[in-house]
């Protein structure tokens, strides 16, 4: 705004004040000095004052009546819609090609993949009010899991990510195909048919639980049906998306979650219905299938969705929780005649028929699946196919009680030949009840059999479990990763000391470093000792440099923890895991820590070996002089610990000098040369310079814990270094005792470089 | 922690685009509002900008600790997607009461005294690019007031000025704004 408008926005405002019109004419006399213009566009802007309160009057009348008017076209020049993308454009390595559905989370687009093939792809966005960093975590610990699954029946998750306005986004194997309900009631398939596709479904999670991988959101709409060359095959969508978008539930994701519930309360299980999100295992899905089962049988779900949403959200957990639903023989009868009717035919079937056949097996098999108490449901879904299929085959089935009569009823039923038979000739009954007998005979294996299958379907399930906790371990390391990258380093820890059995890891890994670090700079040495020595068992797959520091964390936590009988422990597994390196680094470092304490002879013989490969040419593994003068007045401090332990205390003695001279300071390095050289020359006997370096040493070790201790850097030292310094001048100082008159901090010989 | 939360804190640290970020975001958010609120109340009743853009901020953010820096960006987002939806209204009434088939108001066809209420809150969005040019403070402060339906103390606080400069330049910006539609109106 130029300065001339300002002046009339000041006097105009201010002789708006004024609302008397003798003294505003005063005002403006005085304020526009003889500035006509001014004064002439205040007056007219004072003027249609009036008028310019009822124009934005009736401007703001309008705006209230209009913004409930939700038949809003969308579009026109309003930003794209939340969660919707524009047709044609990017996302990541995918081209938005056309939009193929929303549901309750997301909308669903075909895209098309152009790298490293071509190819196209559902590309499933998700809507707002997700954590998209937690989700893309839990994404990414799934995803390998996700990878392991091969299955004809289920569409794999290629990829996910986050768009540009940082909403994730899922990539799965393109389905073309119609949800299952719709399928079978448009062609009419027939109960068997129905079953033979149901089978395939809990086949196809099965195999996703075995891998560790739990649908947790099994509905109609997850279900595409997609013919190949004409005959039906079942395709589960969606896999892992439900557990990366779950977060845990607070009052105030409460809200999303309940958007998301309400896509699907009708196929909740119990125990997800709780919310606590906490409790769920593979048995939620066998839950779901039992819904899935439910409505393909009756054409209806256990609890109508919508009474279950209209009936809020407490009494809709109450109804998941507690409610017995009817079976489905029984729900088919109360339906109106219309419905039954239809429902009949879209079954290929007369109502009684189909009351008939539900009646029984089927109803028995639906209300097990169905059980409020996951333990008496079906173990697995493999357990639940077995015994649909027994049913198909006229077998007796697991869920239903065995009674006497109900065997006898199978038996007919299968052998209706060998009845008809006998009942036709009257002669044969005796032979009719023979056969009979021995046919009972062998029923009851059958029950026996199925029922050890079921039992069998258990222990699988066990192994399932097991695989699902090694997915969740990959969970709790994504999750623990994300809070150290925030410095949520408590919290991190607490995650992260649940995890057990460790799996290697490099995540795992760079937590567990962090952990152990942040206790030891804490002075909590237990669990510093516990996080790092956990460690050593993580970063297995991490390149022999990194991990070798490890050792050293690992090796000086212990020994400040106390542990002193876990240190013979500690240097087995070091010696052995570096026995073959070729990495002159590595192999330094492990002389070191391994030598922290004395050893015998027979635990070192490795030492021999790793001192040779220490003293090799860095070649190849260094390509600057500074970093190799560095990595060899480290070496020389190992190569000195190695000979004093050995008794070659001359050999020792000149290591250190070796150390002392290189030029670049590093003091922790220079501590412990001298505090090796204060116990060398004690053991020379020459108890002057004993002491004098041996106060030196002393000098820089307190300093710097006075001082305080930090994680530190390679170049001035980290952390262990001066932990390492410091146990071995409790060593030198019980060998040599206090030393006389230490030389003040500060002192020349205490902060020159490279001493000597 | 929502999408939204994600944004702002992106704003306090002054990242670029969280901004605009954040009006898709909020757009959507108060069409759903909107649109929720209306299927519920009897028709007729009307509905304020200012509660649908405070309802937004409760659902969107949670009542609790943000500061006011985020609070103001939210406002100044969500009183622009305001804007955005309450125009398109008034395009379409207006297009219908003035017969259809019109893409556009035209606006030298009319007297201002013939202007139904929406030809009025087209005229003022009109003028308001036109502020815009001149003074995109003052612009702003009419988005948030007129559109967004905030007080002049939210406003304060959202721009981080007096209030009593709020009230001077809303003042202002009216007058300038009716000033500018009065001459457009009367150019042959």
């Amino acid at each position: 705004m130029n300065a001339a408008a300002q002046r009339e926005e000041a006097v105009f405002y201010a002789a708006l004040k004024v609302t008397d019109p003798g003294q505003r004419a005063a005002f403006l006399e005085q304020a526009c000095a003889g500035d006509t213009g001014l004064r002439a566009n205040v007056e007219e802007l004072l003027a249609s004052q009036p008028d310019v309160e009822d124009f934005f009057a009736e401007g703001g009348a309008a705006l209230k009546m209009i913004v409930g008017d939700a038949s809003v076209p969308a579009g026109l020049a309003a930003p794209t819609r939340l969660g919707e993308e524009e047709i044609g454009s990017r996302i990541g390595r995918y081209k938005l090609l056309q939009k193929i559905g929303e549901g309750g989370c997301g909308v669903v687009y075909m895209a098309e993949q152009q790298e490293p093939v071509r190819r196209r792809v559902a590309l499933k966005i998700i809507k707002l009010g997700m954590d998209t960093k937690n989700v893309i975590a839990r994404f990414e610990a799934e995803r390998q899991a996700l990878a392991l699954m091969d299955h004809l029946n289920i569409a794999r998750v290629l990829d996910g990510g986050a768009t540009h306005t940082g909403r994730p986004y899922f990539v799965m194997e393109l389905v073309r195909g119609i949800r299952i309900t719709d399928y079978c009631d448009q062609n009419h398939l027939d109960t068997r048919q129905r079953l033979d596709l149901f089978i395939q479904i809990c086949h196809a999670i099965q195999h996703a639980h075995q891998k560790g991988i739990i649908h947790r959101d099994i509905k109609p709409s997850n279900i595409l049906i997609t013919l190949h060359d004409g005959v039906p095959v079942p395709k589960v969508i969606d896999f892992g998306i439900a557990k990366a978008t779950e977060g845990p539930l607070t009052d105030k994701t409460l809200f999303t979650a309940y958007e998301q519930f309400i896509g699907t309360p009708a196929y909740m299980s119990p125990e997800q219905a709780e919310l606590s999100g906490l409790d769920i295992d593979t048995r939620s899905d066998i839950y779901s299938l039992g819904v899935l089962l439910y409505e393909l049988l009756t054409g209806r779900t256990p609890f109508d969705a919508k009474q279950l949403v209209q009936s809020g959200l407490d009494e809709m957990r109450r109804t998941i929780r507690e409610r017995e639903p009817q079976r489905p023989s029984t729900m088919v009868t109360t339906l109106q005649h219309a419905e039954l009717v239809i429902t009949a035919q879209r079954r290929h079937a007369e109502p009684p028929k189909l009351i008939l056949t539900l009646k029984g097996d089927l109803d028995w098999i639906v209300m097990k699946a169905l059980e409020k108490d996951r333990v008496r449901r079906y173990q697995t879904a493999n357990g639940l196919a077995m015994d649909v299929q027994r049913y198909l085959n006229n077998e007796p089935v697991v869920a239903r009680p065995p009674s006497r009569f109900y065997r006898f009823r199978k038996l007919v039923r299968r052998n209706r030949v060998v009845f008809a038979a006998a009942g036709a000739v009257a002669v044969a009954l005796l032979a009719g009840l023979c056969i009979c007998s021995w046919l009972l005979v062998r029923e009851r294996q059958a029950y026996r059999r199925a029922v050890q299958a079921e039992q069998e379907q258990a222990r699988l399930r066990l192994a399932a479990e097991s695989a699902r906790r090694q997915a969740e371990t990959r969970e709790r390391i994504a999750h623990a990763i994300m809070l150290v990258g925030q410095e949520r380093v408590a919290e991190a820890d607490k995650l992260i000391a649940e995890v057990s059995p460790t799996q290697p890891s490099f995540e795992c890994a760079a937590v567990l470093r962090s952990v152990g670090s942040w206790h030891a700079l804490r002075d909590e040495w237990e669990p510093a000792a516990q996080r790092l020595g956990a460690l050593l068992d993580a970063n297995v797959n991490d390149a022999w440099d990194d991990s070798s520091l490890d050792f050293l964390r690992a090796g000086v936590a212990l020994v400040e923890s106390g542990r002193t009988q876990d240190y013979q422990w500690f240097r087995e597994k070091a010696l052995s895991r570096f026995r073959d390196t070729s990495n002159p680094v590595s192999a330094e470092r492990i002389v070191k820590i391994a030598l922290l304490f004395p050893a015998d002879e027979k635990g070192t013989a490795p030492l021999d070996t790793l001192a040779k490969t220490a003293n090799k040419p860095f070649s190849g593994l260094i390509d600057n002089v500074e970093d190799e003068s560095f990595r060899a007045a480290w070496r020389a401090v190992s190569m000195a610990l190695l000979d004093y332990r050995r008794a070659n205390y001359a050999g020792s003695l000149d290591w250190c000098r070796q150390c002392l001279a290189f030029s670049d300071y590093n003091a922790p390095r220079i501590a412990t040369a001298r505090i090796l050289r204060a116990m060398a020359c004690f053991q020379l006997h020459q108890t002057a310079e004993a002491n004098a370096e041996l106060a030196q040493g002393r000098n820089l070790v307190e300093g710097k814990f006075k001082a305080g201790l930090d994680v530190g850097a390679a170049a001035q030292g980290f952390w262990f270094d001066w932990v390492f310094a410091r146990i071995l001048l409790r060593e030198a100082t019980g060998l040599i005792g206090e030393s006389p008159a230490p030389l003040p901090v500060g002192s020349p010989a205490a902060s020159h470089p490279g001493g000597e | 922690m929502s999408d939204i939360t994600q944004v702002l804190q992106a704003v306090g640290r002054g990242e670029g685009r969280a901004s605009e970020d954040l009006l898709p975001l909020v757009y959507e958010e108060l069409r759903r509002l909107a649109a929720a609120r209306m299927a519920h109340e009897m028709a007729g009743q009307t509905l304020q900008a200012t509660a649908l853009v405070h309802e937004a901020w409760l659902r969107l953010v949670g009542d609790g600790d943000r500061t006011w820096q985020n609070r103001g960006h939210f406002f100044a987002a969500a009183s622009e997607a305001m804007r955005r939806i309450l125009i398109e209204n008034a395009r379409r009434k207006s297009r219908l009461k003035h017969g259809g088939g019109q893409v556009r108001l035209d606006i030298s066809d009319l007297e201002l005294a013939d202007t139904t209420p929406d030809d009025k809150v087209l005229l003022i969005n009109e003028a308001l690019d036109r502020l815009e040019a001149k003074d995109p403070e003052a612009a702003r402060i009419v988005v948030l007031k007129f559109f967004g339906g905030l007080t002049n103390q939210e406003v304060a606080q959202s721009l981080a000025i007096g209030e009593r400069t709020v009230d001077r330049q809303w003042a202002y910006a009216k007058a300038w704004l009716f000033r500018s539609i009065r001459s457009e109106l009367q150019k042959p």
